[in-house]
């Protein structure tokens, strides 16, 4: 799950329409899924409907839309439809089908973008600040923070030494997130799990949002409202860096999770005084997407300079496949160890190389190749970008490397499942037809055979009506 | 998490959609606006600019915007405002006048997104300050507007923007495989839309289509938004740029117009049936009298239009002596059978040619 | 009415579904539906179970035959 949307999207989709509705009455909330959960094509369909006096006949919609991007379409319609920001009148004989926004949607996102309303969803901003508070003073807590938490995950690789920094909320939460196992709590069950290595290799913000979302489960656990928790979550993205905001319009969930995210780093509350919090970039970028947090790792490497230690690239490839990693961070030498094969380690370098066993086993434990290679690539040494080919804009690494790395992870594609639902034993031929072009066009289709007719979707929901319906039109007829 | 299986690497492999800048010129003509008062006033065509703008900025965080006013004597930067602006730096002087109060209460408003709000102070506070710059006597001067200024502003400016967007984007490009064979647009996808409320602009005609072309070859197309009069040039422009252009019937719904054809960009196009115009005048402009003409007077050297023959058959842009054949004598008759015509068509051209002259 | 059942699509090469079907023919405990060539429909609780009996198969099949991996042991 290299892309954080699509988990706390799946998270999202499981909630009822009920507690849609209660979100969305937050304009903070609204903008956040609009900006982060839609497909492209999705939010021009949303931005048109917006300003609509009356409901848009779907036909209109369609001629509106490309015919060879009907696909793009359903699938921008079923999203809407999941998400609870659309609705689509039912077909009937007398009357179209018509499309609109849901009232507390639209209502919610056209106060957003026209800053009206009384709703204070975008916080509350402090008129008094705290000079010692600068935005690399955030940086640097947030990093320290965030950083004490996969020091205790990969701390945890060499038999589960925590360090004492971390608070006990945020043991409880990784354990319980099945990202480190605690010693003692089953025979041989210690350490790292499977999805705390790949949750190392992740971006910060999809490893944010993975920690979130456990949060948020948890929180119902533990009898908080999770759309509050949620709202106050987008809030958040939607604060400026670097600015006061008080705490004292917030609800009693809402302070509880403010508690818990200083532990994660992505507040920050001075001791002096109590009644402020400072968003750090960990949250403010909560809601961006992958080009805002290049701005982040930048950010993170200013902060990670500033205290001396090495921000600039200290990996060297070479196109035998040996790597030299200039480096002491045991945090660093660890995840390196989980894709390359390590002979040898000196005061400030590890060398090793990357083989087809090392890359396999990365791969078994849910790290992907392109994972790899994009950390390969960003802590690239120097050297490797001064190479004639990198400085005529080609690759940093050898292409052979990534090539090869790329190729070892195909070898282990050998099979693809997909959960979802077998389609048969259809009446006639035009049944089926009609069936799988519908499913086509929503986007849910995913195999289909004329002879056989038969097809495989991933989700039913929609196609049932659909099945109904026509079913109600043949009666009529 | 499984060796076999690949399904979890499927996904997640498509990257959002790249950013987009958005350059607005806004024309700012008075006498334009004033003629609109009764159907679209000033204040009511900024409030749904404005919208339309954090509408824009809502789509995708790294979305940008840039305003350009093009006003009848000057092009005005609206939004961002130069950093070298010395008046920007008077009024900070002079403390707290007027709309500096409201600008921070305005600030705090929590029900308000802050980069939303940052945008629509800024862009206010350099319209007030246009419209108080503007003279009685520059109005008088002038009836038209600044495009050609305003263009070449927006395209330098997209530039800027793309090479610094390459730039900070260039530590997180991935490195190009062999097995990488998508062919995916990158980098920053630019696009001007023209609010345009003025006539004709003819005599600015050689300036308009070099901006023209130049945001051809830079593929960013030209979206023409037109509240009033014709302007044969932006029609072109649009068509030349494969840009939306559309010329409002009724103002009342411009913000629909604005959300439902204006804001789709690049990409969103690509799935969209975009509006474009029926007809295009593709009518040309003399480079002597700034005119437009249906026929005119070619110069074989440079191609310069001239609407009447040069005096003394000299181009006035590159100089050359031209002759001008036998322009005005009726076309000769030439007798026409059937064996002999491809004879005849030969004779007419061979002596057409050595005399540039009319199309 | 049509018949809808809710399974997992797999998609693999044939041969991978040769040995899937290899492992159905001892007890049929894994396969609802046989698609075509390259697709499959098998139960829903039985995913894991099949991706380690294929695991093992193709372990014993495939020597690990890499002449980077068996040369990178010794020159260190």
């Amino acid at each position: 799950m290299s892309d954080p949307s699509l988990a706390s999207f799946e998270y999202l989709e499981k909630l009822p329409g009920t507690t849609f509705n209660k979100l969305y009455e937050q304009p903070s909330t609204a903008l956040a899924i609009f900006r982060r959960m839609l497909p492209h094509l999705a939010k021009t369909f949303v931005m048109t409907l917006l300003y609509m006096s009356k409901p848009l006949p779907l036909a209109d919609l369609d001629e509106w839309v490309e015919p060879n991007s009907q696909r793009e379409r359903g699938d921008a319609l079923s999203t809407l439809s999941r998400l609870h920001i659309v609705a689509i009148t039912a077909p009937s004989r007398d009357n179209p089908q018509h499309v609109s926004l849901l009232p507390n949607f639209r209502k919610s996102l056209r106060y957003a973008l026209t800053g009206g309303g009384n709703h204070h969803s975008f916080g509350v901003p402090s008129q008094d600040s705290d000079p010692d508070v600068t935005i690399e003073a955030l940086d640097e807590y947030a990093t320290s923070q965030w950083e004490g938490i996969l020091h205790y995950l990969v701390h945890s690789v060499g038999g589960g030494r925590a360090s004492g920094k971390l608070s006990e909320s945020v043991t409880t939460l990784l354990t319980s997130g099945d990202l480190v196992r605690r010693p003692g709590s089953g025979p041989g069950a210690h350490g790292i799990t499977k999805s705390g290595f790949s949750f190392l290799l992740q971006e910060v913000n999809a490893q944010v949002w993975t920690l979130l979302l456990l949060f948020i489960e948890n929180s119902e656990l533990l009898g908080m409202n999770s759309v509050e928790v949620l709202s106050f979550l987008f809030m958040l993205g939607s604060l400026e860096l670097g600015q006061a905001y008080t705490t004292t319009t917030l609800t009693e969930s809402q302070l509880h999770t403010l508690n818990q995210l200083v532990d994660f780093g992505l507040v920050y509350i001075p001791e002096s005084t109590p009644t402020l919090f400072f968003p750090t970039r960990l949250s403010t970028t909560l809601t961006s997407d992958a080009t805002a947090l290049r701005s982040v790792g930048a950010g993170f490497d200013a902060a990670i300079a500033s205290r001396g230690g090495e921000s600039q690239g200290f990996i060297i490839i070479e196109t035998n496949y040996r790597m030299y990693a200039y480096t002491s961070s045991p945090l660093q030498i660890a995840v390196l160890a989980l894709f390359t094969k390590l002979y040898i380690r000196y005061p400030n370098l590890v060398a090793g190389k990357i083989t087809q066993k090392s890359i396999g086993e990365a791969i078994r434990h849910g790290i992907t190749a392109d994972q790899v290679i994009a950390y390969l690539n960003t802590h690239a040494h120097p050297q490797l970008h001064k190479t004639p080919a990198a400085l005529a804009g080609g690759p940093v690494l050898p292409p052979t490397v990534v090539d090869q790395i790329k190729l070892w992870q195909l070898e282990t594609e050998r099979m693809e499942t997909i959960p979802g639902f077998l389609f048969k034993d259809f009446q006639d031929f035009k049944e089926y037809n009609d069936c799988s072009k519908y499913a086509d066009e929503i986007g849910v289709l995913q195999w289909k055979s004329d002879g056989k007719r038969t097809f495989f979707v991933t989700r039913h929901e929609q196609l049932r009506d659909f099945i109904k319906s026509r079913k109600a039109r043949e009666a009529a007829k | 998490m499984d060796g076999v299986d690949g399904t979890d690497r499927q996904e997640g492999k498509q990257d959002g959609p790249t950013p987009s800048l958005l350059f607005i010129i806004l024309d700012t003509n008075p006498h334009a606006w004033a003629l609109l008062q009764n159907t679209l006033p000033f204040s009511k065509a900024i409030a749904n600019i404005l919208v339309f703008i954090n509408a824009h900025l809502a789509v995708n965080n790294a979305n940008q915007v840039a305003v350009i006013a093009s006003h009848s004597q000057r092009s005005v930067w609206l939004y961002p405002r130069p950093p070298s602006d010395p008046q920007h730096g008077d009024d900070s002087d002079t403390g707290m006048d007027d709309e500096n109060k409201t600008d921070t209460s305005n600030l705090s408003d929590a029900s308000k997104y802050r980069p939303f709000a940052l945008i629509e102070n800024s862009l206010l506070h350099s319209l007030r300050k246009l419209i108080k710059t503007t003279t009685e006597a520059d109005i008088k001067a002038t009836t038209s507007t600044q495009m050609a200024g305003a263009l070449t502003m927006a395209l330098s400016y997209i530039n800027k923007a793309t090479i610094a967007f390459l730039d900070t984007g260039a530590a997180a490009k991935p490195t190009p495989t062999a097995l990488d064979s998508s062919d995916k647009a990158v980098g920053l996808q630019s696009r001007i839309l023209v609010v345009s409320v003025s006539g004709d602009l003819a005599y600015q005609y050689i300036p308009i289509m070099n901006s023209t072309f130049a945001a051809q070859r830079l593929r960013v197309p030209m979206d023409i938004l037109k509240l009033a009069g014709d302007t044969v040039f932006l029609q072109q422009a649009a068509f030349t740029t494969r840009a939306v252009y559309l010329q409002l019937k009724n103002l009342q719904g411009v913000l629909q117009y604005l959300m439902m054809a204006f804001l789709p960009d690049q990409l969103a196009r690509k799935h969209l049936v975009v509006p474009t115009q029926e007809v295009v005048d593709f009518r040309a402009a003399c480079f002597c009298h700034r005119s437009v003409v249906d026929v005119g007077f070619v110069c074989s050297i440079c191609l310069s239009i001239f609407c009447t023959p040069p005096e003394g058959a000299i181009c006035l842009t590159c100089e050359t002596q031209l002759a001008l054949g036998d322009y005005g004598n009726k076309p000769a008759v030439i007798p026409k059978k059937k064996k002999k015509k491809k004879r005849a068509l030969d004779g007419g051209s061979s002596r057409a040619t050595p005399a540039p002259e009319a199309a | 009415m049509p018949r809808a059942i809710r399974g997992v699509l797999v998609k693999v090469d044939p041969s991978i579904k040769a040995i899937i079907v290899n492992i159905d023919a001892e007890n049929h405990a894994f396969i609802i539906e046989d698609l075509d060539e390259d697709h499959l429909v098998i139960k829903e609780n039985m995913v894991s179970v099949l991706k380690g009996r294929i695991d093992e198969i193709l372990a014993a099949v495939l020597t690990v035959s890499n002449p980077n991996g068996a040369e990178s042991d010794s020159d260190y």
